[in-house]
């Protein structure tokens, strides 16, 4: 190796330095399949309050109360602590911005290397296959299986290729237990400091202050906050791979395949694709270990510190939204963060010093006349959903935008429009009807084959994409999509068990695999349907089933909601027979999907379509558990009701349907494929997930999505509404808050408009308090773009009111509304020059 | 609908029908080279194959669906996936390599004996006739010892891939003998 002091990759998320020293005491073994036994040592590993990362169903059923019990304990211990009244530590000034600090996604003093490995590898005439350079070190495991799925079949053919595909981490019991005591070590150290903010005092306190410190950017910290993220294992080291053929008359049998790929932790992956190309032309010339570790070097250089961290709810709200500017606030306030860094430690810190010049540092917008002729030396991006960065390669710049806002299983740049469309349009000239599944068919013979495949995809049958006579990386983008489309950024456990591209030669292995989703080229794999259960062929744009597919057998879940139901009984059996009525309204939402795309919305779009899909599926899922069961762990809350004094029973929760007969009619469309859903890896990860969330979502016992459903669906007597209004305005306080309530209305569904409906309740109360909570939500940095994107006529509606409302304190002195104590600017003006 | 079962009967009017035909041989004996030579009526110049090929090639009414698969030693263990359903094994033997051909016979013997082969038809293509001290058929056929198979069909062609001589032949011989596997 060239380099002096080869950089070792960090395979510790730990940011101390005994752990990293730790963890490199022994190699990470990395093989392409999960291993198979980890679950079940896993499953003992742990004590029950460490949230268990397996996949697997748990031993028990899932126990709802251990939320609460561990909650329990932390009051007990005195801390006091708990996160379900956080609304009341609020002041009015918190609505604006989250009060947690904003850092960084990629901080600059974080150990954690962009990209972790560069291998190559060729087809050698006589050999095969073969590993030619890796770097920094060699990855331990299977090299040949790795040197083969570089080299995707039919590579021969083709020129180039790219191909995707994952390796799991085969990490030691060691590592994993340190790195456990390490996140302990942190959250205790954080509810220590939590304590001395509230003004309560530890007797070991003196000893851990100096530690505090160098939490500021201790990625993990925020990421325990947040969300359960990767929550099945150690995370996956995604491979970005690119093969090109040179036809060479001087080489024995006339050509070269080599292959170069790039190994990293990030899910966006597809932006290194230009530099891969640079590459591997660069090692055509130069076949020695140093042309590695110049891409190395480059793209671990590239600087994604000024990228914001944002919570789930707000990346949620940020997905949802098409606003350029949405948090753009948090951009700024990064830099301002910065160059009051650079200013402080101009001494300290040369390398900032040099590149940034010390007079006069501005923000500008990307792209704008300012910023271009050079006199920024940040820049805000014009699109916050994508932050712009740069990696200099051989003196080149070469452009980069990273994702701003990622949901879990989003790996690569996929098109879910592509996806569909392949597999819509020869089933809308003729349709092939599909031999009958339970839990496939849920439209019958006719089921829209997208949906056939979402079906197998929440169910976990084994899915393969084939694309004969196709590059292997269009195959790759169709897995990613489909992960994607089943998850909605919701469910788990797809791209773990996904393989994008993958060969015969790993066939073995794959069938070991439950539910795999697998992307191949080789059309052997259709003549053995033994391996699969769907089939989803590319170049036909057929889906199909395979012959030797497992019937489902009958489920209890479904014994009892046809007794529950006797008159819903038959037409269960109608789903799967015929397909008159569309129980499911599955047809309806494909014709919408397809209507969508032939109005060119975007990609954006139809993936926040698909998420409602998936968020609507899990709701219609706790509402048929809760109704068949008795109980669902898909839903946590409901007991947690008590805790809202003044809100009564016509609040609720759960998905809402505008009548019993419709619910019904929809359950029965949904039982076989819930039923068959209830068992799978993805089923049992969204419990893990709901309760994760749980502890950290503001507003516990609150269902807002479904008071908001329940203005936006049902005719409401004025009672009701008023209960769902004064509730709004009652609880929805803080910004995290106010986040949830604009994730519940995003601006897709006529965002702030039913909310607004407040403001011409007959209960003067009503219309008061609803001008007030959108006072907050205008307030609020995500919220003041829902609030301009309110209707005039609501706006007029609030300037009434609120005039109404001074005139009645004007008259008795002092009026019954306050304004918001501690807000900063006068709601009036800030409306009056927004408006 | 309609159309597939129109076609379905024009396919027994006229006899055509589709066989799955496997090409298997050690590395660099040309498997490719006759693939595409009957495909293209021509000559490629052929690169190692990374995986596999495949083509359909109509030859006296009969669509052969044929199967090239690569032959470098580490990816001989996956030959047995392409199996199941094949009717026509055609192993291509490099006639003037005689340091491997026991290599070959090694392999064609443990394609032979798997029992998803056991009712398929064997055609060995002794390629490369052209080069000069290359074995004839009577010294493939005993190299490979042949006539230790029992209850197989098989024939051994003589071909020179890069001028197509012998190949129209072999074929003839598969045609004639799936008729008269069909009859049976």
């Amino acid at each position: 190796m060239a380099s002096p002091q080869p950089v070792r990759p960090s395979f510790s998320r730990n940011n101390s330095s005994q752990q990293v020293n730790g963890a490199h005491d022994r190699k990470p073994s990395l093989s392409s399949f999960p291993p198979q036994s980890r679950s079940v040592s896993q499953m003992s590993h742990h004590g029950p309050a460490h949230r268990s990362r397996s996949p697997q169903p748990p031993p028990a059923e899932p126990d709802r109360n251990s939320n609460l019990s561990s909650k329990g304990k932390t009051a007990s211990t005195g801390t006091g602590f708990s996160s379900q009244h956080s609304s009341l530590q609020y002041n009015s000034n918190a609505i604006g911005r989250p009060r947690r600090k904003l850092r960084s996604q990629y901080p600059r003093k974080s150990t954690e290397n962009h990209v972790e490995y560069i291998l190559v590898a060729s087809f050698d005439i006589d050999r095969g296959p073969v590993m030619e350079h890796q770097y920094p070190v060699a990855i331990t495991g299977d090299e040949h299986m790795l040197a083969e799925l570089m080299l995707p079949d039919q590579a021969h053919a083709r020129n180039q290729d790219w191909t995707i595909f994952f390796l799991h981490k085969d990490s030691s019991r060691e590592e994993d237990e340190a790195e456990r005591q390490a996140k302990e070590e942190r959250r205790r150290r954080r509810k220590r400091r939590l304590d001395r903010e509230q003004g309560i005092i530890h007797e070991s306190d003196d000893e851990d202050d100096d530690l505090d410190d160098d939490d500021d950017w201790d990625d993990d910290e925020t990421t325990d906050e947040d969300e359960p993220e990767g929550g099945e294992g150690p995370p996956l080291v995604y491979v970005l791979n690119l093969v090109n053929t040179k036809h060479d008359k001087t080489v024995k049998r006339g050509a070269v395949v080599k292959a170069m790929a790039i190994c990293t932790r990030h899910p966006f992956l597809h932006i290194y694709k230009p530099l891969l190309l640079l590459a591997l032309e660069e090692y055509f010339k130069s076949p020695v270990p140093e042309t590695l570790s110049m891409l190395f070097d480059a793209v671990n250089e590239m600087d994604l510190s000024l990228m914001p961290k944002l919570s789930l709810l707000e990346r949620h709200l940020l997905q949802m939204s098409n606003n350029k500017d949405l948090f753009v606030e948090k951009f700024e306030q990064m830099i301002q963060m910065r160059i009051s860094e650079d200013r402080d430690g101009l001494a300290d810190q040369p390398f900032d010093a040099s590149r940034s010049p010390p007079r006069r540092p501005g923000i500008f917008r990307h792209g704008t006349k300012a910023q271009l002729e050079g006199h920024a030396s940040y820049a805000v991006p014009r699109d916050t959903h994508e932050f712009e960065s740069r990696v200099l390669y051989k003196g080149i710049p070469i452009p980069i935008k990273v994702p701003t806002a990622i949901m879990p299983e989003t790996v690569g740049d996929f098109s879910l429009i592509k996806l569909i469309q392949n597999f819509s349009e020869p089933h809308a000239k003729q349709p092939h009807p599909f031999p009958l599944h339970s839990h496939l068919t849920t439209n019958g013979p006719n089921t829209h084959p997208i949906i056939v495949l979402v079906n197998g995809l929440l169910t976990q049958k084994r899915v393969i994409f084939l694309g004969h006579n196709m590059p292997s990386g269009e195959v790759a983008e169709a897995v990613l999509a489909a992960c994607a489309l089943a998850s909605g950024g919701i469910l788990r456990g797809f791209t773990r068990h996904a393989f994008p591209y993958t060969d015969l030669t790993k066939v073995d292995d794959l069938l070991r695999v439950p539910g795999f989703i697998a992307g191949v080229t080789n059309p052997t794999f259709e003549h053995h349907p033994e391996w699969w259960d769907i089939l989803c062929d590319l170049p036909s744009g057929r889906i199909k089933i395979s012959s030797r597919i497992e019937q489902p057998a009958i489920t209890e879940g479904l014994v009892y909601f046809q007794q529950q139901n006797p008159t819903c009984a038959s037409l269960v059996h109608q789903s799967h027979s015929s397909s008159a009525a569309d129980l499911t309204g599955d047809q309806a939402f494909m014709a919408d999907m397809l209507k969508s795309i032939a109005t060119r919305a975007g990609e954006r779009v139809i993936r926040a379509k698909w998420r409602d899909w998936v968020l609507k599926f899990t709701r219609i899922a706790a509402a048929f558990e809760e109704s068949v069961y008795g109980a669902s762990a898909l839903y946590i809350g409901s007991d947690e009701h008590d805790n809202y004094p003044h809100t009564t029973n016509s609040t609720g929760h759960g998905y809402v349907w505008a009548d019993d007969e419709k619910k019904s009619k929809e359950l029965a469309g949904n039982v076989t494929r819930i039923e068959g859903w209830r068992n799978t890896r993805s089923y049992y990860s969204f419990i893990q997930d709901v309760a994760q969330i749980y502890t950290i979502r503001p507003l516990k016992g609150l269902d807002l999505h479904h008071m908001h459903d329940r203005l936006r669906t049902q005719r409401l007597t004025a009672m009701q509404s008023r209960d769902i209004y004064l509730t709004f305005a009652k609880y929805v306080r803080s910004y995290d808050e106010i986040c949830l309530l604009l994730s519940v209305a995003p601006e897709a569904h006529a965002g702030l408009f039913y909310i607004a409906l407040g403001l011409f309740h007959k209960d003067r109360e009503v219309r008061v308090k609803t001008a007030e909570l959108l006072d907050r939500i205008a307030q609020h940095e995500a919220g003041q773009h829902w609030w301009r994107g309110l209707s005039r006529f609501e706006k007029l509606a609030y300037d009434r009111i609120k005039k109404e409302v001074q005139m009645t304190e004007a008259q008795a002195g002092m009026g019954g509304l306050t304004i918001t104590p501690g807000s900063n600017e006068d709601p009036m003006r800030r409306i009056s020059r927004e408006g | 609908m309609g159309n597939v079962l129109s076609l379905g009967f024009m396919a027994k009017l006229f006899g055509t029908k589709e066989v799955r035909v496997l090409m298997l041989g050690l590395d660099a004996a040309g498997k490719t080279t006759i693939l595409y030579k009957l495909k293209l009526q021509d000559h490629v110049t052929t690169i190692p194959t990374v995986g596999f090929n495949v083509e359909t090639v109509t030859l006296r009414n009969i669509k052969f669906n044929i199967w090239d698969v690569g032959g470098q030693d580490k990816i001989r263990p996956l030959w047995r996936h392409y199996y199941s359903g094949t009717q026509g094994l055609i192993f291509v033997v490099d006639s003037a390599d005689h340091a491997r051909i026991d290599e070959a016979r090694v392999e064609l013997h443990r394609i032979i004996n798997d029992r998803e082969m056991k009712d398929c038809l064997l055609l060995v293509f002794a390629n490369k006739q052209d080069i000069a001290g290359a074995m004839t058929p009577a010294e493939v056929t005993e190299k490979l010892q042949l006539n230790k198979l029992k209850d197989r069909i098989y024939a051994v062609q003589p071909t020179i891939a890069i001028e197509k001589a012998g190949l129209q032949e072999g074929f003839n011989w598969l045609s004639d003998n799936m008729k008269a596997a069909q009859k049976q």
